[in-house]
């Protein structure tokens, strides 16, 4: 037989041609078969497993949720630009400036104090365990980003003041 | 005894009766032809003999290379290594879909300015 190394090496490479082939096609026509750009709730249906009259409930809370959060989206954009105009140019936080951050913190306070409403609204139109479910993840993903901002600032604090 | 009357052993001159035994004997033997491609094969036979060793492969990647390219073997490992390949991309799929169905959700309910 002539050196056979190379056929192996060929057939290794023809073999992780079609591993890595297989994997992609694959990869992709599930992408495309479970994703539904046009539909917001596609996730809570898959990852709750809801019914048609579950989702049909919590389609309505989450269509009459979305205005509200627009107006509260558009307030706070134009808090946030009110603020931006107060320290343009300024080389010293103003009182000014100081009351439109308080007022751009309330509205966002209320802002999610209203997301969090809706949280809970929607919990309540799962089965009690997937709303369990529900809440904590949706906590955990709009509020935790926070938490680990602040968490990460005290340690570093908290590290700083040590070597100190 | 006098030298001049010795007999040496080997006599150069050719002695006409054993040229005529010679002959006779070449004539008797036959001389059977050559194969065709005679030289070719000796030739191929010396370079052979004469390459290095390295250059042959070892014989457990003759044996591997055997099993291995054997058709019923091969498209066994093809059809192995597209179900392998279909199960974990129908795994990475999902789970890739999941986490863009839930951006695209949370997207919609919880603005980054709230986040």
């Amino acid at each position: 037989m002539r050196n056979p190394l190379p056929t192996l090496l060929g057939f290794l490479a023809l073999g992780a041609a079609i591993f890595a082939g297989s994997f992609y096609v694959t990869r992709q026509v599930c992408v495309m078969r479970m994703e539904n750009p046009a539909d917001d709730l596609t996730w809570l249906r898959q990852e709750f497993r809801l019914s048609d009259s579950e989702m049909a409930h919590i389609r309505e809370l989450h269509q009459g949720y979305m205005p509200k959060c627009a107006v509260m989206c558009a307030r706070i954009a134009a808090k946030k630009q009110e603020l931006e105009d107060t320290l343009l140019g300024a080389t010293n936080v103003s009182p000014a400036a100081e009351q439109k951050l308080a007022e751009l913190a309330a509205l966002r306070a209320q802002c999610q104090a209203q997301m969090l409403q809706h949280f809970a609204e929607v919990s309540q139109a799962m089965p009690a365990e997937q709303g369990r479910r529900y809440l904590a993840e949706m906590q955990r993903l709009t509020l935790g980003s926070h938490e680990q901002i602040e968490q990460s600032m005290s340690d570093h604090t908290g590290h700083e003041l040590h070597q100190h | 005894m006098n030298p001049a009357t010795l007999i040496p052993m080997n006599q150069d001159r050719p002695n006409s009766e054993d040229e005529k035994l010679g002959r006779l004997l070449r004539e008797s033997r036959a001389t059977p032809p050559l194969p065709p491609r005679f030289q070719d094969d000796v030739w191929r036979r010396i370079e052979a003999a004469e390459a290095p060793r390295a250059l042959k492969s070892p014989a457990w990647l003759d044996a591997l290379a055997g099993w291995v390219l054997r058709p019923r073997l091969a498209l066994a490992g093809v059809a192995a290594l597209i179900l392998a390949g279909a199960f974990l991309g129908a795994r990475d799929g999902a789970e890739l879909a999941r986490r863009d169905s839930q951006a695209h959700y949370l997207a919609a309910v919880a603005p980054n300015t709230l986040r």
